[in-house]
């Protein structure tokens, strides 16, 4: 949906910037929004603080709202899906194998 | 800088407050008492600094649930799994869970997990009070069944027929009609509604559609869910 979304908007996402979530990718306040998702899923209360307090000072309260709505979002869907044993048709798993090997699902933990 | 409750969209609120309304509620296949307690492990399962590992069990653990409990054992120890290591979940381990546990019962349990997950990880990220789940609500579950429950090749739950029509996601919880109408509520309020879904400028004026998915992304990345 990333790639997808970025080339309806003519956007080409920087793969390397999202995975090692370095910020860049070419999306506006992207190293504000990566970090404030990546602290919202670990347990690091300060690290989180930090993230929140410099997403809203760089894009604002709503935009901040809005961003921990879609990672709750997530976490549900994440779970729904592995929960369910959701799996994508294999025409649709070949066509995304490039982006997913970009994003390293190679090398996933719970999958080796 | 402090976030309240009163930053928060109206219809973001009223969705989750709808949602944390019905885990203490009976529901179709668990009462009341059953769903709140199941709820209470999820919410443990999300909270621990030092999670149980994913291959042991909760309820072998002393002390990490009640002596008297309302739902059996292995509906705690999967609710715990799903919330805390769900990329670790295999079919395997959902045969074995649901020789014990109906398979609609099952679905209704994931919706459990898929409920306290989001509401508590909104709350954390803005710093807003924890989730307190109220008190279990009397009666019995509805029972209520789709007649035409069919198996699926895109997931390893029973879904309404005809399968596979529909992405996997979207599939997934329709055999439990009360747990679908609850999730995608919150989806469409947390993410997109379901109608402009395809459009690709669409935004609440915050966020754009790319930066949702960049979002999505990195949270996925970190569950490494490959979905």
């Amino acid at each position: 949906m990333l790639s997808w979304s970025g080339n309806e908007q003519g956007i080409e996402i920087e793969w390397t910037s999202v995975r090692e979530a370095t910020g860049g990718a070419n999306v506006k306040f992207a190293r504000e929004l990566l970090d404030f998702a990546t602290a919202s899923t670990e347990l690091d209360d300060s690290a989180l603080f930090s993230a929140r307090e410099a997403l809203v000072k760089t894009a604002g309260v709503g935009l901040t709202i809005d961003a921990a709505a879609v990672i709750a979002n997530f976490e549900m869907m994440t779970r729904l899906a592995d929960s369910t044993g959701a799996r994508m048709p294999e025409e649709v798993v070949v066509q995304r194998l490039g982006v997913a090997t970009a994003m390293g699902v190679d090398q996933a933990t719970s999958r080796r | 800088m402090n976030i309240s409750w009163g930053d928060v969209r109206q219809d973001l609120a009223r969705a989750h407050n709808q949602a944390i309304a019905t885990l203490s509620r009976p529901g179709t296949w668990w009462t009341g008492a059953q769903r709140r307690e199941l709820a209470m492990t999820a919410q443990m399962a999300n909270n621990e600094r030092e999670p149980v590992a994913p291959w042991v069990g909760v309820s072998t653990i002393a002390n990490k649930l009640p002596v008297s409990l309302a739902a059996p054992k292995i509906a705690h120890d999967a609710i715990y799994r799903i919330s805390r290591h769900a990329a670790t979940l295999t079919r395997e381990w959902y045969e074995k869970v649901t020789a014990e546990i109906n398979p609609l019962a099952f679905i209704e349990l994931c919706g459990i997990a898929c409920t306290i997950a989001p509401v508590m990880a909104f709350r954390r990220a803005l710093g807003l009070p924890a989730l307190e789940i109220g008190s279990a609500e009397s009666g019995q579950p509805s029972n209520q069944k789709p007649e035409n429950i069919v198996t699926a090749q895109l997931n390893w739950v029973p879904v309404v027929g005809p399968a596979d029509q529909v992405a996997a996601v979207v599939q997934a919880f329709t055999a439990v009609p009360e747990t679908n109408r609850v999730i995608w509520a919150m989806a469409d309020a947390q993410y997109i509604p379901d109608k402009e879904m395809v459009d690709p400028n669409w935004t609440r004026g915050t966020l754009s559609r790319v930066q949702m998915e960049l979002i999505a992304t990195r949270v996925s990345q970190q569950r490494e869910c490959f979905y």
